[in-house]
């Protein structure tokens, strides 16, 4: 017998304590991530919010340089940065760049600067006034982003705001399709793979600095809509077996529908990381995290629809 | 039969339009990733309007198109999104910050006479101004290039630079530098001017064009102004009220005084008559250049901000083409192993349908058009491994049918009838999302919805048609037509093999 065939024999309800704890832990962690960098002072949210949310004028140089670059310490670049006075519109303040933070990247090749709001005039300032620093500039290699405080607000309100209503879009076809205790299981399968996923990332941002932008929370969003996939494929086949079976407990007929779609939820979830993984080692750094953040919520996402959704189905059944 | 040759026909004639319309509209390419500069512009609600209503953001997209066109930008777009703001794209290395200087400001131009009885206190204050004016060009000679009438040796002491400040109340940031405090003295001299004037008679408005011209003495700039019949009227008269009086006309832009101007006795008659005037601001060529173009493309109805800036240099742009082409020919280059790996002859199929998903997928980019953004690449890449979740779940039951010992043909069209209900439900759900993250996102938010949106439509149509069209022409083969070529035959019920 295959390994495949002896997991199709696989019973979710009868290990239901295991599999659920393991999801309670893994949730009660998230919760702790998202606690600790909230109350952490240099983060001070659930998530390290990168620039679409904090505004903030974000600078990268591609530095040209002829062989090997010459090199560069970011207390240098700092230095320049605290002397620099920029220019400004009357009546207005020219800030402060002493404590902008510095990123070398790629052997010192790339120079990342993350500044304060900064007028399209003062980021010119910027650059004119570190380019001796840097030895020249790569013609056309030169990325600036500004974004004004007011947008991080907007988007963080569009991010949820469109969130709940998907919820909501996804609840009321679930139940019209199934019944309303289906499009709870959804959406508790959805926030289960959401606030892991938020988990992880909250973790990363303690750990590792890692910070969330808006393509994070369009990664969320685009879960919210697939990971229900997996879980549907469940819900049809237990109804199926709910006819099938009809002398067995709920219990049994969920266990005959995960043993049953099991290698499908796999490779579905397996066949949607595999791009994925190509984004991620071979994307590029700015789809980089993106990419990281889709493949935790499918994975996450497989693991409710298989072991979350039809252990929960007997025990709210019953109720 | 003949159906299922009807549909073969309607797919190749569809993937050679596909083929034909990406050769013949190629793909539009977003900033990101060719390279160029994006400015959010947010209008801002003023005086009585405290909501931005459509026909004001309208009004503001007028002005600024008119601003953007006397700029001489190459292949500029200016749009609205949403209620109240805009985006302009720059395609290309064109500096941004001359834009957002351009467009940014509101451009209300006045003309205002003197209030009788401030002539002292204009007297101190246009002393003050012209001194701030000379010691801030001598110094700014030190570090840039000396405009020709400057005098080197003007200076204003600390103690009265500071005495001066602070009898206009302005508060000086510490550890400003002389060049800062002598910008912020001259500022609040300006703003302070404006006060002493009499409510506008003569705005903007009035223009019917305005130009430049260098001056005959000196090497600054004038901006000149041409004005309509009754401007020309009212200006006449403003003119006339003032000569000989002593008082000054203002010119005031945005609030600031940027010319004093007196106006001789000898126009005591009909005043200043001709309809055109000059201001002699000792602008440089840039400056006067700039507020040409804002006085010919009017003044904004409604104050604008840039909230946002994004530009990208050309070869960073080129970067983030190659690597995501990369990453999506390695992706599908994976999932195709993977299908065929599992699913044999049905994998194979599978993989040509993916194919045709991916060219339909870019033909419909062209031809909407979407410009394909950096985002919208990353959903477009997801997209593959999401399309052939579907075969996935109807080869699974193809198996299933195999195994319980049905034959080939019955149990490819239950494996396809049977999975049509999860495939669909699960697609919808996506859908839902596609949705909210449209109506509800801002900018890429909304290109990236749609690219996924298209994609979950088609992959409807590769999965369910494409797939069994093929399949079905591959099993009129009898050398195809084995259970072994879809599932290991130790699966196969005996009975069957």
């Amino acid at each position: 017998m295959s390994p495949l065939a002896s997991l199709l024999r696989l019973r979710v309800n009868q290990r239901r304590r295991q599999l659920l704890s393991l999801s309670a832990v893994a949730i009660a962690l998230s919760l702790l991530g998202l606690m600790l960098s909230w109350l952490s002072p240099s983060i001070g949210a659930p998530l390290r919010a990168g620039l679409d949310f904090t505004g903030g004028t974000q600078i990268q140089i591609e530095r040209s340089c002829q062989g090997a670059c010459k090199p560069l310490t970011t207390a240098a670049l700092q230095r320049r940065l605290a002397e620099l006075e920029l220019p400004a519109e009357p009546g207005e303040q020219p800030p402060r760049l002493g404590s902008s933070a510095v990123q070398l990247l790629d052997e010192g090749r790339q120079v990342v600067l993350r500044l304060p709001t900064l007028t399209a005039e003062q980021s010119q300032a910027v650059i004119e006034a570190l380019d001796p620093a840097l030895g020249g500039t790569e013609p056309g290699g030169l990325g600036i982003d500004t974004i004004g405080p007011s947008l991080g607000a907007q988007l963080l309100r569009a991010s949820v705001v469109s969130l709940l209503v998907s919820f909501i879009g996804i609840a009321a076809y679930i139940s019209l399709r199934y019944d309303r205790l289906f499009a709870v299981l959804a959406l508790v399968c959805l926030a289960h793979d959401v606030l892991i996923t938020c988990g992880v990332f909250a973790w990363l941002g303690l750990l590792a600095g890692v910070e969330v932008n808006s393509l994070f929370a369009v990664a969320l969003l685009t879960l919210a809509g697939y990971s229900v996939n997996d879980t549907v494929v469940v819900f049809d086949r237990i109804r199926e077996k709910r006819k099938e079976l009809q002398g067995s407990s709920l219990a049994e007929q969920a266990d005959a529908a995960v043993a049953a779609t099991l290698t499908r939820s796999l490779f579905t979830s397996f066949t949607t990381l595999l791009p994925l993984l190509g984004l991620i080692l071979l994307g590029g750094s700015t789809l980089f995290w993106f990419a990281v953040a889709l493949s935790i919520g499918v994975v996450v996402g497989a693991w409710s629809s298989i072991a979350v959704a039809p252990t929960l189905l007997p025990v709210l059944a019953k109720r | 039969m003949a159906r299922q040759q009807g549909w073969l026909a309607l797919i190749l004639a569809l993937a050679i339009a596909a083929a034909a319309l990406l050769i013949q509209f190629p793909l539009q390419l977003g900033l990101d990733l060719r390279g160029g500069s994006q400015l959010s512009l947010q209008v801002l609600p003023a005086g009585s309007i405290t909501r931005v209503e459509r026909e004001q953001l309208e009004a503001v997209k007028e002005v600024l198109d008119r601003r953007i066109n006397g700029l001489g930008v190459a292949e500029s777009t200016l749009q609205t999104v949403g209620d109240d703001q805009l985006v302009l794209q720059l395609p290309g290395e064109q500096d941004p910050s001359r834009a957002a200087r351009v467009l940014g400001t509101t451009a209300l131009l006045e003309f205002r006479s003197q209030t009788p009885g401030t002539e002292e206190e204009m007297r101190g204050l246009l002393a003050l101004k012209r001194q701030a004016q000379s010691v801030l060009a001598s110094r700014r000679a030190r570090t840039e290039q000396p405009p020709a009438d400057t005098d080197p040796g003007a200076s204003l002491a600390p103690d009265d630079l500071a005495q001066a400040l602070q009898s206009l109340g302005v508060e000086v940031p510490p550890g400003s530098s002389e060049v800062r405090q002598l910008e912020l003295l001259l500022d609040a001299v300006n703003t302070r001017i404006v006060d002493l004037y009499d409510p506008a008679e003569l705005t903007g408005r009035e223009l019917v064009g305005a130009g430049r011209q260098q001056q005959q003495t000196g090497s600054g700039w004038d901006v000149t102004l041409n004005f309509t019949r009754e401007g020309g009227d009212s200006f006449a008269r403003l003119t006339q009220s003032l000569a000989g009086s002593g008082r000054l006309l203002g010119i005031v832009l945005d609030g600031r005084s940027i010319s004093e101007a007196s106006v001789g006795p000898e126009f005591q008659a009909a005043g200043i008559t001709g309809g055109a005037a000059s201001i002699t601001g000792n602008f440089t060529a840039e400056e006067a250049r700039e507020l040409e173009v804002q006085l010919r493309g009017g003044s904004l109805p409604l104050p604008v901000e840039v909230i946002e800036v994004r530009s990208v240099g050309p070869s960073l742009g080129a970067e983030n083409v190659r690597t995501s082409l990369i990453a999506a020919l390695a992706g599908l280059a994976l999932v195709a192993v993977f299908m065929v790996v599992i699913y044999r002859l049905a994998g194979v199929v599978a993989v040509m349908a993916l194919s045709l998903y991916a060219l339909f997928n870019l033909a419909v980019y062209a031809l909407i058009p979407v410009t394909l953004t950096l985002p919208g690449v990353a959903g477009f890449i997801l997209s593959l491994g999401m399309a052939v979740d579907a075969n996935v779940l109807i080869f699974e039951r193809l198996k299933d049918e195999l195994r319980e010992g049905n034959t080939l043909i019955r149990s490819i069209d239950a494996g396809f009838s049977q999975a049509v209900s999860s495939i669909v439900d699960g697609q919808v759900t996506t859908l839902i999302s596609c949705f909210a993250l449209f109506a509800l996102g801002t900018g890429f938010v909304k290109g990236f919805a749609v690219t996924l949106g298209i994609g979950v439509l088609l992959s409807l149509f590769s999965a369910l048609v494409c797939t069994r069209v093929l399949l079905r022409l591959l099993m009129s083969y009898p050398s195809l037509r084995r259970p072994s070529n879809f599932i290991p035959r130790a699966q196969l019920p005996t009975a069957a093999s």
